[in-house]
């Protein structure tokens, strides 16, 4: 079981980069959940959703102990403290520079992903939330498979209507995934 | 089944009382059920059905009555407060023999209540909170595929009591998504003689609902048995040699299946008794309990104990004098950190039982 | 010469007071809907108050709860657009209580009839004092009679003609033989606008309560005709049939 948090202000894509992550486990015939934030916080710009990814039935949709946390802004970071020891906490370094003091943790990985910078470079300037889901995909790819993934965010664009960015979003896919790749080596 | 596809709770439950024949819904929006009424208002007018925006809770509710009465599926959707409003015409429904289905979308708290998701309507909406003297059925599915599929048979056993039927989720699962998978549109439909087309047929069903304190008494009595002996359901897990046996329904009860699976890894004798139905509450899963057992914890979404007395009254199937632990959880739904917390508080006897 | 009508089937003896509109009235309806062959595909739902007592008619019908007779109703109508659909309601219960609903079904152009049973007072529980209580009339809630310079009867069939594009308002008064006659015309008018599906229809029936008045019948017509209809003139507002 994987457990996931997407955090960041509203209008950044995490609520979509969580769907698409769901979507991708499905894809792989596994068992995923989504939930949102709820809340008048919603409101206030701020969006997080918690997604869990399992070969079974998930059991509380809710956050218990995260493997990994993208923090796309520093209030997101309040997060950290929920992550489990040698998990992995993925920082958006547009907004992330420095870590505070305060939330910063020894017992986990840090990665700091330029995730507008790559979505602008591939020409899909608002393709980040794509990009994210590439990121993602990358970490777990002991769990998910690069193309099978793919497939899975294009049909989930698809699904809304917006099946005719696919070339722009295959791209961002795939920057994001490689780009994390390489952080990983 | 189609393969199943992530999608919200609200709109899962909406899609699954189409394809179980609603043909009315009548609704006011109101937060966090309202994807519930959006999704339905392009649908309903696809499907050639009636969708109405209604003026108000009461508006809705009384719509529903009335399309109920000429044997039409009916539904409606509300959460907490707005529920609240709907009480005096779901009683006017228990009364007058009307079968509909009224899905509660729970926020937590009194009053306005709050975003959050809560379980504090259970008492309400398991006692009925109109002009009294009946009960509803009330559904408390844990999961968007337990409720699709509780929605899409919903009007079938609101049909055969002739009875409001009530889905009662919560924020969480209203707004949440994981997989689910849909059945096919029903088409068969029974017809009734009870049903008031405008012939004169329902006159009979009518005075029924009108008839003296001693028949409609005695009616809504056999009715209320009858829900009591066939609608109970449950899930239990690892009950068989529990020492402490969790209680819990809707969303919360899953944190307490991590939480027996956690403790029995530790070797702890937990075990969990799921009520499908918090109304009729599923007492038979008291009863086949054996003597082993040392005392409940109600896991509740509340902030006074409600379920707890209904966990209390079971227990007198089991032995006397069972203490019960309530574990409030407030609006937030309970981590297994939390449960493992209050379980091991129990067993040191540092926690106190309320009954 | 007399002409000997016979009551319409479906009508029975009813459990109104000495001097009632209610039963007059229930007769017009019952007479419209049995001439235009309605009986059998008609639906009578019933407001809370005196117009429970309409139980005794033998067609289809709700007991609505107290003022959502019109919600009730509208719902209905649009799963069943072939059938007869008339909501009977007191001025208590179509205009305090249910005066959201009332007035939403009219805005909505809801295709059914509402016709009200106005005797400017809450009967069934005794005579209180309703948003159409005359200025100065004594009830058991205004024992020192409505204050004049409070609020002013509410004319609610003025205010739907005026606002709501309705396919027929009128107010009507079951004062003398003529003006039932009227009233009659009034609710065949309705009757057929809706089965044509031309919107809204609503009657408002100025009827005597000698119980709670305090008068006899025959003042208490007297008081219809005369004080009554210094708030509550009769007459069409809207009428696009």
């Amino acid at each position: 079981m994987k457990e996931m948090v997407f955090s960041g202000f509203g209008g950044q894509g995490v609520l979509t980069a969580g769907l698409i992550i769901a979507d991708v486990a499905l894809a792989h015939d596994m068992y995923a959940t989504w939930i949102p934030s709820y809340g008048a916080e919603m409101r206030g710009g701020k969006a997080n959703c918690v997604v869990k990814v399992d070969n079974e039935q998930v059991g509380t949709p809710s956050l218990e102990e995260a493997d990994i946390l993208m923090a796309m802004n520093i209030p997101s970071l309040e997060f950290a403290e929920r992550v489990k020891a040698g998990g992995t906490i993925l920082c958006d370094s547009d907004f992330v520079a420095d870590i505070p003091e305060h939330r910063t943790r020894n017992d986990v990985e840090y990665y700091f992903i330029p995730f507008n910078q790559i979505a602008r470079e591939i020409g899909n300037a608002r393709g980040s939330n794509v990009v994210a889901a590439g990121v993602v995909t990358a970490l777990l790819s002991d769990m998910f498979d690069k193309d099978t993934a793919k497939d899975a965010m294009l049909g989930f664009f698809e699904d809304k209507g917006k099946g005719k960015f696919a070339e722009g979003n295959t791209k961002a896919f795939y920057a994001g995934y490689d780009y994390m790749k390489s952080l990983l080596k | 089944m189609a393969k199943k596809k992530m999608m919200k709770g609200n709109m899962a439950i909406a899609e699954a009382a189409l394809r179980g024949g609603m043909d009315i819904y009548a609704g006011y929006p109101i937060t966090p059920s309202t994807e519930v009424m959006e999704y339905l208002s392009g649908r309903m007018i696809d499907l050639g059905r009636v969708f109405i925006q209604a003026e108000s809770e009461l508006a809705a509710i009384n719509m529903v009555f009335g399309a109920g009465m000429m044997g039409k599926r009916a539904m409606t959707a509300s959460s907490g407060p707005g529920m609240a409003l709907k009480q005096e015409g779901m009683s006017y429904m228990a009364r007058n023999n009307t079968p509909a289905v009224i899905l509660n979308v729970t926020r937590w708290g009194t009053g306005l209540g709050s975003l959050n998701a809560g379980q504090t309507d259970y008492l309400r909406d398991t006692r009925g909170g109109g002009e009294g003297g009946y009960r509803n059925i009330v559904f408390a599915p844990n999961s968007i595929q337990e409720a699709v599929d509780i929605t899409y048979d919903s009007f079938e056993v609101a049909e055969k009591y002739q009875n409001p039927v009530v889905i009662m989720t919560c924020a969480n699962l209203g707004q949440m998504e994981e997989p689910c998978s849909f059945p096919e549109f029903k088409t068969e439909r029974p017809t009734f003689d009870w049903a008031m087309d405008g012939t004169g047929r329902g006159i009979a069903a009518r005075q029924r609902g009108e008839g003296s304190i001693e028949v409609v008494g005695q009616h809504t009595l056999d009715k209320v048995n009858a829900m009591i002996e066939n609608e109970q359901r449950w899930e239990t897990f690892e009950v068989e040699d529990a020492e402490y046996v969790f209680v819990a329904f809707g969303l919360p009860s899953r944190a307490c299946k991590d939480t027996v699976k956690a403790l029995r890894a530790k070797g702890e004798k937990v075990g969990l008794i799921r009520p499908i139905t918090i109304w009729p509450f599923p007492v038979k899963a008291f009863a086949k309990l054996g003597s082993q057992v040392k005392g409940f914890i109600s896991v509740e979404g509340t902030n006074v104990g409600q379920m707890v007395e209904d966990v209390a009254l079971a227990t007198k199937k089991v032995k006397t004098n069972l203490p019960c632990y309530l574990l409030n959880h407030g609006g937030n739904l309970p981590t297994v950190k939390q449960i493992t917390a209050f379980y091991e508080g129990v067993k040191a006897g540092n926690i106190k039982e309320v009954f | 010469m007399a002409k000997n009508i016979k009551a319409p089937e479906a009508l029975k003896p009813h459990r109104f007071c000495p001097g009632c509109g209610h039963g007059v009235i229930a007769r017009v309806i019952m007479e419209v809907i049995e001439s235009r062959g309605l009986t059998n595909n008609f639906i009578l739902n019933r407001g809370v108050g005196c117009c429970c007592n309409l139980r005794s008619i033998e067609v289809d019908g709700l007991q609505c709860s107290h003022g959502r007779s019109c919600a009730s109703t509208r719902a209905m109508k649009l799963l069943a657009p072939d059938t007869c659909f008339v909501t009977y309601q007191g001025d208590g219960d179509a205009y305090v209580i249910g005066l959201q609903e009332t007035l939403n079904a009219a805005y909505a152009k809801s295709n059914i009839t509402l016709i009200t049973v106005n005797n400017s007072n809450f009967g069934m529980t005794g005579g209180q004092m309703a948003w159409t209580t005359l200025p100065g009339q004594i009830t058991t809630t205004s024992p020192y009679g409505r204050p004049v310079d409070g609020p002013l009867p509410i004319q609610i069939p003025e205010m739907i003609a005026n606002s709501f594009d309705p396919a027929f308002v009128a107010r009507a008064s079951v004062q003398s033989p003529a003006e039932i006659n009227k009233l009659k015309k009034y609710v065949e008018k309705a009757i057929d606008a809706q089965m044509a599906g031309k919107g809204f229809t609503m009657i408002e029936v100025l009827a005597p309560c000698p119980t709670n008045w305090g008068l006899t019948p025959e003042k208490a017509i007297e008081h219809v005709a005369t004080d009554m209809q210094k708030y509550y003139p009769l007459g069409v507002f809207a009428d696009r049939t």
